[in-house]
This record gives structure tokens, sequence and C-alpha cells, in this order.
């Protein structure tokens, strides 16, 4: 019986191999993730469960500011960004709180085999079924701008543009993004 | 100053030498010569003039010449050094040197205060951060209640504007920028480190050779 090819056995065959060099995924030099890892480092050691009743990193104005498109001069490299159109066009909704959206994440992250671990307001999501090398993982922190708008920031770290462009739109951001009108770029 | 040189110098106007350019900023010569393949790709997009206009660097920024975005502006304003509404090749290495790595930190404090200070007083005034705050939020089609607006302005100036004069002036923004360094992150691309790689120039690597004899 005929069968396709596995990926697995493409990397094995001999006409595959010549030349090939495996891709190595490095980390952008802008995707800082210390914060996020200093996190959890301290949250595996102490195991404190803190009370999410702090309000989360507000931000200041330049902050928001900074997030315009045209001042993110990588776009005139044509850099591969990961640039994803997060507005959801229902209006504001008040009244959501950050634990809410982290609910939210975590429920939609689950059909899609992320495994999710979070710290109060930083969140990191591991994608273990990753077919290629190197996991795709995604940070996210939420930041209050308002005392009922919240900011979602998603950085990408390790892993393959590609895979995570194919993380269909209405599962892991959108749903859980449903009631925030957020850019990011 | 051999005829290769000026062969190029007449196609673009606005061509530096690269040796001379790299003297002057963090680039190494090859890494001029990557940026002018850059140059090359955007400046002639619209006109092929050698030049990079204002549409030119609107659709290199957003892929659509006709958007208008008051922080490209100012962008644009400040690569344009010479005030003459377009960006030669040298303007755009000298720009491109502060959002370097390697460029100082006071280099790219100078330029964000500068680029925040839209009418060049050598203050940022709350109306102007309050200005380029409604862009943004018009640009990420989230509105806000004014009284929301001016909470997060009052919390900025609160933090920033130290003599409360309901201003910023550039100490007062090195302090905030110091404390919030987070600020900066639009003044850094990493992707000047790989600009040989990104934009292999060829051509120019006989011109080094000439220059050299």
């Amino acid at each position: 019986m005929l069968q396709h090819i596995t990926i697995a056995e493409i990397l094995k065959e001999e006409w595959f191999k010549k030349g090939y060099k495996p891709p190595v995924f490095e980390e952008k030099d802008d995707t800082n993730l210390d914060d996020v890892e200093a996190i959890f480092k301290d949250y595996e050691e102490h195991h404190v469960t803190e009370q999410r009743e702090e309000q989360p990193t507000a931000m200041n104005a330049f902050e928001l500011i900074s997030m315009s498109k045209g001042l993110n001069l990588g776009n005139l490299f044509d850099a591969e960004e990961v640039c994803m159109d997060l507005r959801e066009k229902q209006g504001l909704h008040l009244n959501v709180t950050a634990n809410e959206i982290i609910h939210k994440i975590k429920e939609a992250a689950k059909p899609l085999e992320f495994d999710v671990h979070n710290k109060n307001y930083k969140m990191r999501l591991y994608n273990l079924k990753a077919e290629r090398k190197g996991n795709l993982n995604v940070a996210t922190e939420i930041f209050q701008v308002a005392p009922s708008l919240h900011m979602v920031e998603i950085r990408k770290a390790k892993g393959d543009t590609l895979e995570f462009n194919t993380v269909p739109h209405d599962s892991l951001i959108t749903i859980s993004l449903h009631f925030l009108n957020v850019s990011y770029c | 100053m051999g005829c290769f040189h000026s062969k190029v110098t007449r196609q673009h106007p606005g061509y530096e030498d690269p040796v001379t350019l790299a003297s002057q900023t963090a680039f190494s010569v090859s890494e001029v010569e990557a940026l002018f393949e850059l140059f090359k790709s955007i400046s002639s997009s619209v006109v092929d003039d050698g030049l990079i206009s204002k549409e030119e660097f609107q659709l290199a920024l957003f892929k659509n010449r006709k958007k208008e975005n008051i922080f490209a502006n100012r962008i644009f304003d400040l690569f344009d050094a010479k005030k003459k509404g377009i960006i030669d090749f040298g303007d755009f290495v000298r720009a491109l040197n502060v959002f370097h790595p390697n460029a100082s930190q006071e280099d790219k404090i100078d330029f964000t205060f500068k680029l925040y200070d839209m009418d060049g007083t050598g203050f940022i005034e709350r109306h102007e951060v309050k200005q380029m705050l409604i862009a943004l939020l018009c640009e990420s089609e989230m509105k806000l209640a004014d009284e929301t607006i001016e909470a997060i302005l009052d919390k900025t100036f609160l933090e920033a504007d130290i003599n409360q004069d309901g201003k910023i002036d550039i100490s007062e923004w090195q302090n905030f920028v110091s404390r919030n360094p987070s600020l900066l992150k639009i003044m850094t691309l990493p992707y000047l480190r790989d600009i040989t790689t990104t934009f292999p120039s060829f051509v120019f690597n006989s011109e080094v050779d000439e220059v050299a004899t």
C-alpha cells in the first residue's frame, strides 16, 4: 500500500541529506524573555501562590505610543515579522478583568495542545507537538491600559515562524482576545 | 576617483562615498555598501531618482505609499537632516547609525526626545503626548474616553515631569528613560548587525579597491 513519506523519513534519506544544513533557530535579539524567565524560575523554586489582587503592570503613554507601526523601522528590512492583526471589530467590552483574559487564553490553548504556565500576568505557552525543531513558544504578558482595558503583549520565542502563522486565527489568539482591540505588529 | 565612482554619482545624486560614511558611523564599509542596496530598492520604488521621498518611505514601512502616519512623518523629518523633503543616502546611513545596536544610549535617547518633541520647542509638552496617544489609539482602532486618556497622561507626567511644569525637558526625559528602558526598544534594529548577509552587495567591492589605491 502506498503511503506518504513522513518528515522523519525524509530527514533520513541520502538525497535529502546532500548539502542539507539543519536550520538553526536563533532568538531574535528583540525578543527578550529575561523577565518571563525570572518569574518562572522563582515560581519553580518557591512555589508561592500570589494573590492576583495586585494589578497588572500599568503602561505609560510612551509605551503605548512605541507600539505604532510607524515607529517599527524593522519593516524597512522586510524582515519576517510575525504580524498578526488582532483587532476585533466588536468594540470595547468593559468590565473584563485580567483574570478573565488569562482564563480565556488557557481555554483557547487547550485544543491546540499548548501547555500553559502562568504566574500573575505573565504566561508562557509551549507547543508540545511542534513538528519542526525548536518548540514554538509564545510568551504573553497582560498590561493594564486603563482600569478596564487591558493590552496583551505577545512575543514569539524560539520557534518556527511558519508554524506560528498557521495557528488558526480563530483559536488561541483571537478567542482569547475577544474582548480586546489590540494590534500587534 | 575612478570612472566607476563618477558613474555611480551620475545615477544617484544623493550618493556618498562608503569609506567616508563608514568613518563617520558604526558601520563598516561593506555594511554601508549593503545599506546602499537597501537604499536603492526603497528610493527607486516610486520614482527612480536615487532619493527617498515621503511616499517611498511610507511604501517601505507600511507597504502602502498613501498611508499617512504622524510617527512615520516624525521619523522621516528626522532622517531628512537637511530639511529638503527627501532622504539621500548620506542622511539614510547617518540616521540608521543611531539604530545600530552599538550606537550610544545617549544618541538613542536624544533621537527619541526629538521624535516626541513634535513642534521642536525643546520640550515634550502634554498636548503633544496627547496628540500622539490619540493617534496610536486611532491606529489600533481603540477608543478610550477622554477621561481615561487624561488619566494615562496624568500618570505619565506624574512620573516623567519631575518639576511639574507640564512639560518634559531633556534631562527629565533622560531620567524617565533610564527608569523605563523599554522605551528605547524602538531605537535598536538588530537587523543592522546582519545587514551584509541580508543585502549582499557584489558591485561595489571594486569601488573599495579603487579608493584604496
